[in-house]
C-alpha cells in the first residue's frame, strides 16, 4: 500500500517536473460521445473505426502543430440521459479540445447545452433532420434539402405522378417524409397516401393494403433503421409490391444483406462505398489494411466522421492554435478532400455536399445511378 | 376482399406466436415472460440453420427441438421451484428472457440477421394478388390449432394435462406424475414458441429484440382467451381483425394499441375473458 502511494506520489512529482517540457507533445484530445449500446449500437463501431483510422494517418505525419491527436470514445447509450453524463464527463472531466461524433438526434439536442457550457467546439458528423443551432456546432453530413430532392427528381423523371409515403411515427421519420411531401407537391406530384407506425411495430400489413388499392406509382419510405426497415421491406416483397421504391433510411450494408428483396431499391446518400475517385479508394484500402476481418463496413455515418476528424486538424492549423474561438472561425472556411469529396462546412455552418443515387443491385452492390454535385443544404441556420 | 385476407392472416400470426405461452398458461398457470426470447431462439435457429447451407424448412423442427430442451432446463432450474408464487415465476421469467437476449447478442451481434423468406411471392386469390407466405401462415394456424386439439382431446398425454388443469391434487392423488406432465408441457410451450420465431422470420427482421414486439400482444391475447385454444382462436379473430380494421380505417398507430386496449375492455367486462371455465 504504502509503496504503492509512493509511486504515485512519485510518478505525479515526475509528470509535473516534465511538464514543462512535454508540453508540446500534449496530445490534442478529441471527444467522441457515440452510441455504444442502444439504437446505434450496430453502426457505432464503423464510427470509431473511421475516427481511429484518420488519428493514426494524422498522428503518422507528424500530427496537428506538432502534437499527436488523441481519441476519448465514451458511450452515450443513444439517448438525451446518456448523453448528457457521456458529454459532461468529456468536457468537464476529460477536459477534451473538441467534440466529433454521430449521434441521435436526441443525444445531440442534450449535449449542445453541455458544449455551451465548456464553450469548445463540436463538428456533428451524422445526418440529420436539420435546423440544429449553435455558435459551437458544425455538421458535415446532409440534411433532408439535401438528400430528398434527388430521390424525387429521379422518380419524377421514370414518370411517378403520384406518391405514397411510409415511415415510422418518430421525429426523423416524420420530419423526412414532411419534407419530402412538400417538396413532391412543389415539383408537382401528388402524395396519395401517407402511413406511419409506431417504432416497435412490426405489422405493416394494413398500410401496405392501403398502398395497393391507392395505386400510387412510386413509394417513399423513412423508418427507423434496423429492424422496422428489414421488416417493411420484407413484407412489401411478399405482398408482391413491385413499384418503384426509395428507402430514404436504409444504408448500404444493410440493403446488401437483405439479399434478394432489396433488388431495386433507390437510395440517396452523400457516401457509396463504390464512389469511384482516388479518395475514396485510398481511404477503403487504409481501412482495410488497418481492420482487416474486424472491419465494419464504411457508410454514410462513419465517412462524415473520418472527415470531420480531418476538418478539425485543417482548422487548428489555419487558426495556429487549439483555442476554441479561433477554432470555430476556421471550421467553416477550411476544407478538406476525402472520400465523399471536397467538404467545406461553410454553409451556416453546414456543407454543401454531392450526393449519389444509389440502387441495389440483384448480387447485393450498390450501383450509383447519378450523383449531383454541390447540392447546397438550404437555410438551415440564418442567425449564423 | 384484402380486407378480409388481411383480417384472417393477421389472426393466424397472432395465433401462431400466441400457443406457445397459452400452452404453459393453460396447464401449469404460469406467465412466461420469456416468451418473447423463445421466439427470437426460433429466429436464430432460422438464421443458423440457414448460415449452414441447410434448407430453410429444417429450420421448423430445429427451432421445436432447441425450444423445448432449453425449455426442459429452464423448467428445472427456474420455474419449478416457483409454481406456487406465480409473480415471483413472472419475474423470473422476465430475468431470463433478457438473459437470453444477451447470450443471443453475445453470439451473434446486435446487427440485424437475414433469412431467405419461406415461400416468396404472391398468389392470385379471388383477382386479388395476395402473399403466399400470410397464406401458409393461415395454413400453418389451423394445423397447429387441430394438431393441439388432438393433442389435448384425443391422446393420454392430453387427457392428464386436463387432469392437472382441473384438480391438480386429486390427479396427483390417482397416482399421475404431475411433474413430469409440467415438464413435458414446458417443453412443448417452448417448442411451439421457437417454432413460431421460425414461422416469422419472412414477416419481420431477425434481430435479438424481435420477440419483445409480439410479448405483449400475444399476452393480452392469452389473457382474454382463459385457457382453451378454441377460445384463442376467437380472440385473435375478434382481437387481430380489430386491429386490422382500426389501421385500415383509422390509423396504424391506434391500431397498433388496439389489442391492448380491447383486451382490457374484455377483462374489465367480463374478467374470466372467453373462457367460461
Amino acid at each position: 500500500m504504502n509503496v504503492l502511494m509512493n509511486a504515485k506520489i512519485l510518478s505525479v512529482l515526475a509528470a509535473t517536473l516534465l511538464a514543462g517540457t512535454a508540453q508540446a507533445a500534449d496530445p490534442i484530445k478529441i471527444g467522441v460521445p457515440v452510441g455504444l449500446s442502444g439504437a446505434n449500437s450496430v453502426v457505432a463501431p464503423s464510427v470509431v473505426q473511421a475516427a481511429e483510422l484518420a488519428v493514426e494517418e494524422i498522428n503518422a505525419e507528424g500530427g496537428v502543430l506538432g502534437r499527436p491527436l488523441k481519441l476519448v470514445v465514451a458511450d452515450d447509450g443513444s439517448g438525451a440521459v446518456g448523453a448528457q453524463k457521456a458529454f459532461d464527463a468529456l468536457v468537464f472531466r476529460d477536459e477534451v479540445d473538441v467534440l466529433i461524433s454521430m449521434e441521435t438526434s436526441a443525444a445531440r439536442n442534450a449535449g449542445l447545452p453541455i458544449v455551451q457550457r465548456g464553450r469548445i467546439p463540436y463538428i456533428y458528423t451524422s445526418f440529420y433532420e436539420g435546423r440544429s443551432c449553435s455558435p459551437f456546432l458544425y455538421v458535415d453530413a446532409w440534411v433532408p434539402e439535401q438528400q430528398v430532392p434527388p430521390v424525387v427528381d429521379y422518380l419524377k423523371a421514370e414518370g411517378a405522378k403520384t406518391y405514397f409515403l411510409i415511415g415510422s411515427d418518430y421525429a426523423f421519420g416524420r420530419g423526412m417524409l414532411d419534407f419530402a411531401e412538400s417538396y413532391i407537391k412543389e415539383t408537382g406530384g401528388e402524395v396519395v397516401g401517407e402511413e406511419y407506425l409506431p417504432m416497435d411495430g412490426t405489422d405493416w400489413t394494413a398500410i401496405i393494403s392501403q398502398l395497393k388499392s391507392s395505386g400510387a406509382d412510386a413509394l417513399i419510405t423513412s423508418t427507423a433503421g434496423g429492424a422496422p426497415n428489414v421488416t417493411l421491406t420484407k413484407q412489401l416483397r411478399g405482398a408482391g409490391v413491385t413499384i418503384p421504391y426509395a428507402n430514404l433510411a436504409v444504408d448500404e450494408g444493410t440493403a446488401k444483406s437483405m439479399g434478394a428483396d432489396a433488388e431495386g431499391i433507390l437510395i440517396s446518400a452523400s457516401y457509396i462505398t463504390g464512389i469511384d475517385s482516388d479518395e475514396n479508394k485510398s481511404f477503403l484500402k487504409a481501412m482495410n489494411d488497418k481492420f482487416g476481418g474486424d472491419l465494419r463496413t464504411p457508410n454514410d455515418l462513419s465517412v462524415p466522421q473520418y472527415e470531420g476528424v480531418y476538418l478539425y486538424k485543417e482548422a487548428v492549423e489555419k487558426a495556429g492554435s487549439t483555442d476554441p474561438r479561433a477554432v470555430l472561425k476556421a471550421l467553416g472556411e477550411v476544407s478538406f478532400t476525402g472520400p465523399r469529396g471536397t467538404i467545406e462546412m461553410s454553409k451556416q455552418h453546414h456543407a454543401p455536399l454531392t450526393m449519389y443515387l444509389g440502387q441495389v443491385q440483384a448480387d447485393g452492390s450498390v450501383k450509383v445511378v447519378e450523383s449531383f454535385p454541390n447540392v447546397d443544404p438550404g437555410e438551415q441556420c440564418p442567425d449564423l | 376482399m384484402s380486407l378480409f385476407l388481411d383480417v384472417v392472416t393477421s389472426s393466424a400470426v397472432l395465433f401462431i406466436v400466441a400457443t406457445g405461452l397459452l400452452t404453459i398458461f393453460g396447464v401449469l398457470k404460469i406467465i412466461n415472460f420469456a416468451h418473447g426470447a423463445w421466439l427470437t431462439v426460433g429466429g436464430y435457429c432460422a438464421v443458423a440453420t440457414t448460415q449452414t447451407g441447410l434448407s430453410p424448412w429444417l429450420a421448423l423442427p430445429v427451432a421445436f427441438v432447441v425450444g423445448g430442451v432449453l425449455g426442459i432446463l429452464t423448467e428445472r432450474f427456474i420455474v419449478r421451484p416457483l409454481y406456487a408464487r406465480p409473480l415471483d415465476a413472472i419475474l423470473a421469467t422476465w430475468g431470463l428472457g433478457i438473459v437470453i437476449g444477451q447470450l443471443i447478442t453475445l453470439i451473434f451481434g446486435r446487427d440485424v440477421q437475414f433469412t431467405p423468406s419461406l415461400i416468396p411471392g404472391t398468389v392470385d386469390v379471388f383477382g386479388t394478388a395476395y402473399s403466399a407466405y400470410r397464406l401458409f401462415a393461415l395454413l400453418a394456424a389451423v394445423v397447429l390449432g387441430l394438431g393441439f386439439a388432438f393433442l389435448m382431446e384425443g391422446t393420454r398425454l392430453g387427457l392428464s394435462a386436463r387432469a392437472v388443469i382441473m384438480n391438480e391434487t386429486l390427479a396427483r392423488i390417482l397416482g399421475l406424475d404431475t411433474a413430469k406432465i409440467r415438464t413435458v408441457t414446458f417443453m412443448i410451450g417452448t417448442g411451439l414458441a421457437g417454432l413460431a420465431g421460425v414461422l416469422l422470420t419472412p414477416l419481420t427482421s431477425v434481430d435479438p429484440n424481435m420477440g419483445v414486439a409480439w410479448l405483449v400482444g400475444s399476452f393480452m391475447l392469452v389473457m382474454v382467451a382463459g385457457e382453451s385454444f378454441g377460445t384463442l382462436a376467437v380472440a385473435c379473430l375478434l382481437l387481430g381483425g380489430a386491429q386490422v380494421v382500426v389501421s385500415t380505417y383509422v390509423s396504424p398507430i391506434l391500431g397498433g394499441i388496439t389489442i391492448a386496449v380491447l383486451a382490457a375492455l374484455i377483462l374489465r367486462l367480463s374478467p374470466k375473458g372467453f373462457s367460461r371455465a
